[in-house]
C-alpha cells in the first residue's frame, strides 16, 4: 500500500518505509495540521480572513511556480541537482504529489460534512413523515448497506490469501463479495445506465421545441441542423449526390460537402472563439481568487 | 536552465503572463473610472424576473453550481457568486431557495457564502440550513436526485451554472416539464446546445465570467472584464499575424526549405529536399514546442546513503 511519504527517490518529502524518520515526519505533520486547525479556531474573525487569504496565496503560488519554473529534463532517480536553481526545480517536482495528496485529504474530510447534510435532510423527513418519506428510508438504507458491504469486501481483500477475489467462483468468494457485487454492479451501475438512457428521449423533446422556425436565428439553426442530420443518413445522402453528380459547380452542394463545410468553417471557428473567451475568463477569475481581489458573495 | 524551457514552451508562459498583466492593469485602472459600459446580458436581466415569478407562485428557486469532480475550482466559485446574487434577491422576497451540490467541498463553500448573504441582508432568520444540500457525488445519482427535487418541490425558477456534462438535458428538461423559468450556462461547450434547446436564457462562453461584473458593478470585476476584452483583441491580432506569417512562409517554398535544413544541420536533406509544411512555420514552432527528449544532462549522482535500499519500500 502506498503511503504519503514512501516514494523513491529520497527527498525532503519522504522517508524510508518503516524508518524512525518516516514516523517522526508523520507525527510532525499531524502536529502541524492540528496546530493550524486549533489556531484557526482561536483566531478572531477579522484575522482569520487574512490567514485564509495568505493560505490561498501561498497555495496558488506553489502551482504558479510549479508551472512557470523549468522542470528538470530527463531526471533520473539517483541524480542530484547541479546548482541551487535546479535544486529548486527538483524540490518543486518532489513536492507536487505531496501537495496534491494534501488537497485530496482535505477534500476527503469534507465528505463527512456532506454525509451529515444528507442524513440531516432525510432523517428529518422520515421523522416528520413528510411527503415521499419512504424514498428517504431507501436512500439511507442503501447508503448504510453499501458502506458495510464495501468496507468488509475491501478489508477482506487486504489479506493476500484473498487476492484472487476478482470474480464470482473464485476461492474466497463469500457472501460479502456477492453482496457488494450485487449492489454495485447489479444495481447501481444499471440504474446509472438507466438514467443515462433517458437523455435520448429528452434530446428528442428538446430538439422538437428548438427546431421551430420562430425567429431568424431559430430558422438558421433549423436549416443547419437539417443539413447535418440529412448528411448522416446514407440513403438520402446517396440520392442527393446522384442528383448533383457530374455538374462541376453543383458538386459543392453534395450533402456531405455542405455539412463538412459547415463544420469546418462555421462550427469550429465559433467553438474556438468561445473557447478563447472561456479560457481568458477562467484565467482572470483564477487571478482574482488567487490575489483575493474578489469579494465572494457578489455583494452590491 | 534555459534549455529546460525547450520542454514546456516559453511562448505559452509569456502569453499567459502578458494576459495576467493586462487584467491586473485594467483592475487598477478601473478604480479611477466611473460608469464603465457593460453590454446587456439577457440571461442576467432575467434573474429578477425569475425570482419574482417564483415569489408570486410561492415555489422555490433551485440552483445547481455544476458538477466538479475535483475540489472547488474557479468555475464553481463563479457559479456560487452568481447564486449569491440570486439568493440575495430571494432573501429580500422571503422566497425559499434550494442549492444542490455535487461534491462535499462545493457544499461547504456554498453553505458558507449563502449564509453570509442572508447575514449581510440582516435576514438570517429566513435562512434555512437545509436550503444548501449535498445530493451525491455520482453523476446520474445526482441527476436523479435533483430531478426528483424539481418535481417534488415544483421549482418555479432554476439556475444551472458551471460544469455540466451528460446530465444537463435531464435537469433542464425536467425543469421545463414543471414550467420553471430557466437560466443556464455551461463551461462545457458540448452542453451549451442542450441548454439552448431546453432553457429560457443561456449565458454562452465568457458571459458566464462576465456575470459577476454585470450584476455587482464592482470596479475590480468590471476592470477585469475590460482586461479580458483587451486579451481577446490581442489574441485576435495574434491570429491575424499568424495567418500572415504562415502565408508568407508557406509561399516562400524552396528557399525556406533549404534554409531550414541548414539551420537544423540536416545536410542530407539538402540532397533530397522535402516540402515545407505547416509544421515548419515559425508560428507553429513557437506554439508546438518539441519535447527535449534527446537532451542529456550530466548531473552529480546521489550517494548510496541517500537512496532507499532495494526492496525496503521505495515506490512499493
Amino acid at each position: 500500500m502506498e503511503l504519503l511519504a514512501q516514494l523513491a527517490p529520497k527527498t525532503f518529502w519522504n522517508a524510508q518505509n518503516g524508518s524512525g524518520e518516516l514516523f517522526i515526519k508523520i507525527i510532525l505533520g499531524l502536529l502541524v495540521s492540528t496546530g493550524i486547525v486549533v489556531a484557526l479556531f482561536k483566531t478572531p474573525n477579522q484575522l482569520r480572513r487574512w490567514v485564509i487569504t495568505a493560505v490561498t496565496f501561498f497555495s496558488g503560488l506553489f502551482y504558479v511556480l510549479f508551472w512557470i519554473y523549468p522542470t528538470p529534463i530527463n531526471r533520473q532517480p539517483d541524480e542530484a541537482p547541479r546548482n541551487v536553481l535546479e535544486g529548486f526545480s527538483f524540490w518543486l517536482s518532489d513536492a507536487q504529489p505531496v501537495v496534491a495528496d494534501l488537497t485530496n485529504i482535505i477534500a476527503a474530510f469534507l465528505i463527512g460534512l456532506g454525509i451529515y447534510s444528507l442524513l440531516r435532510v432525510h432523517l428529518g423527513r422520515i421523522g416528520k413523515q413528510q411527503r415521499d418519506w419512504q424514498f428517504s428510508v431507501v436512500l439511507i438504507a442503501g447508503m448504510v448497506i453499501m458502506v458495510i458491504f464495501g468496507y468488509v469486501d475491501w478489508y477482506m481483500r487486504l489479506d493476500p490469501a484473498n487476492a484472487k477475489m476478482a470474480g464470482s467462483g473464485y476461492v474466497g468468494w463469500t457472501f460479502w463479495q456477492f453482496g457488494r457485487d450485487l449492489l454495485f454492479n447489479g444495481l447501481l451501475q444499471n440504474m446509472d445506465a438507466g438514467m443515462f438512457s433517458i437523455v435520448a428521449f429528452y434530446i428528442l423533446s428538446a430538439a422538437y421545441r428548438a427546431f421551430r422556425a420562430r425567429s431568424v436565428e431559430a430558422t438558421i439553426l433549423l436549416v443547419t441542423a437539417l443539413i447535418v442530420m440529412l448528411s448522416l443518413m446514407g440513403l438520402i445522402e446517396y440520392f442527393w449526390a446522384q442528383g448533383v453528380d457530374g455538374m462541376h459547380l453543383s458538386n459543392n452542394f453534395k450533402l456531405d460537402n455542405v455539412a463538412r463545410w459547415l463544420r469546418a468553417n462555421v462550427q469550429t471557428p465559433a467553438i474556438r472563439g468561445i473557447d478563447f473567451g472561456v479560457g481568458i475568463g477562467l484565467l482572470s477569475m483564477g487571478v482574482r481568487l488567487w490575489l483575493n481581489l474578489e469579494k465572494t458573495g457578489g455583494s452590491n | 536552465m534555459g534549455q529546460n524551457y525547450l520542454d514546456n514552451g516559453w511562448i505559452s508562459i509569456l502569453i499567459t503572463l502578458f494576459m495576467v498583466t493586462v487584467v491586473l492593469f485594467n483592475i487598477l485602472r478601473a478604480h479611477g473610472v466611473k460608469d464603465l459600459f457593460i453590454r446587456r446580458i439577457a440571461g442576467l436581466n432575467a434573474i429578477d424576473e425569475a425570482v419574482g415569478r417564483a415569489t408570486e407562485m410561492g415555489r422555490p428557486v433551485l440552483m445547481v453550481p455544476g458538477l466538479t469532480d475535483t475540489a472547488v475550482n474557479a468555475k464553481t466559485m463563479q457559479a456560487i457568486n452568481i447564486f449569491a446574487h440570486v439568493s440575495r434577491i430571494a432573501a429580500r422576497f422571503a422566497n425559499p431557495i434550494l442549492v444542490c451540490c455535487y461534491n462535499a467541498s462545493t457544499f461547504t463553500v456554498a453553505q458558507e457564502i449563502i449564509r453570509d448573504v442572508y447575514q449581510e441582508e440582516g435576514l438570517i432568520d429566513r435562512y434555512d440550513v437545509d436550503s444548501v444540500r449535498f445530493i451525491s457525488d455520482r453523476q446520474f445519482a445526482f441527476a436523479a436526485g435533483v430531478a426528483g427535487l424539481i418535481l417534488r418541490e415544483q421549482a418555479a425558477a432554476t439556475f444551472f451554472m458551471g460544469e455540466f456534462y451528460a446530465e444537463s438535458l435531464i435537469l433542464a428538461e425536467t425543469a421545463n416539464s414543471v414550467g420553471a423559468i430557466q437560466v443556464a450556462s455551461s463551461t462545457e461547450l458540448t452542453q451549451t446546445p442542450f441548454f439552448i434547446a431546453a432553457c429560457d436564457y443561456v449565458l454562452i462562453g465568457d458571459e458566464f465570467y462576465a456575470a459577476s461584473a454585470f450584476l455587482t458593478r464592482q470596479p475590480v470585476l468590471v476592470g477585469s472584464l475590460i482586461g479580458q476584452d483587451w486579451c481577446k483583441l490581442a489574441i485576435a491580432w495574434l491570429i491575424v499575424m499568424g495567418v500572415v506569417s504562415n502565408s508568407i512562409q508557406l509561399k516562400g517554398g524552396s528557399s525556406n526549405k533549404v534554409t531550414q535544413a541548414w539551420k537544423e544541420g540536416k545536410v542530407d536533406q539538402l540532397k533530397k529536399p522535402r516540402p515545407f509544411n505547416m509544421g515548419d512555420t515559425t508560428m507553429s514552432r513557437w506554439l508546438n514546442p518539441d519535447p527535449a527528449k534527446d537532451i542529456k544532462i550530466e548531473r552529480p549522482k546521489l550517494s548510496p546513503d541517500e537512496m532507499p535500499p532495494k526492496g525496503s519500500g521505495g515506490d512499493n
